[in-house]
């Protein structure tokens, strides 16, 4: 084994501490978002979406500012955020928030 | 005070003094409330994929915040609440996907 991964497996936030498995289980809501990018935007729930949002954005600094650091965290917020603001901005068009555009169908 | 961070009043400055170490936990209660507020929205919206991860990511974290020293009670509840709203959730549409299909065929049939 590389002295690397053996200091992965000693560190911390490594696998033989919480720090590391509670964000493992975060990726569950990351995967599941993916997995609803398919889905029709009617599904969407604007609540969860904006919160999850928030809650993602505060938890990348959050896992910067914690001692130990933890970049794992870090990452999975990191992710979370981008697919949770993908999923915002497909129901908010779908809403009609984002605003439509000139269509030639309207002027004519 | 030299080495003092600037306090600042209003809400702004409570925010400030709070630091991330605070927000982000309590925040999570916002996951919890936008589940309850979606109680009143139809079962068809519900996504499993989301609830199931919402529901195991709350147990799971519920059990971890009573193996630390110390226990983190706050921790504990956030997560309960996540673990019972998505549960309540997951119900909801599994009720009407596989329980009230039932009643909605006999109508069919009849008619």
């Amino acid at each position: 084994m590389s002295a690397a991964f053996k200091a992965f497996l000693k560190s911390p936030v490594g696998p033989k501490t919480t720090h590391f498995w509670g964000p493992v289980s975060n990726w569950g809501i990351i995967l599941a978002s993916v997995a609803d990018t398919k889905k029709p935007p009617e599904m969407i729930s604007g609540n969860m979406t904006g919160v999850l949002c928030v809650y993602s954005a505060l938890f990348v600094r959050f896992a910067w500012m914690v001692r130990p650091r933890n970049y794992f965290l870090m990452v999975t917020h990191s992710c979370n955020e981008c697919v949770q603001l993908y999923q915002l901005s497909r129901w908010a068009r779908f809403q009609g928030f984002l605003g439509k555009k000139k269509e030639p169908e309207a002027e004519e | 005070m030299p080495g003092q961070p600037e306090v600042r009043g209003g809400a702004a400055g409570l925010a400030a003094a709070k630091g991330v170490h605070f927000w982000a936990p309590t925040f999570k209660w916002g996951i919890s409330i936008a589940n309850i507020a979606d109680f009143a929205k139809p079962p068809e919206k519900i996504s499993y994929p989301q609830q199931v991860a919402v529901a195991c990511t709350g147990i799971i974290w519920s059990r971890y915040s009573m193996v630390i020293t110390p226990k983190n009670w706050n921790l504990f509840s956030v997560n309960v609440a996540m673990a019972g709203t998505g549960l309540y959730q997951l119900s909801r549409k599994i009720r009407q996907d596989y329980f009230s299909d039932e009643k909605e065929a006999d109508p069919s049939i009849e008619g």
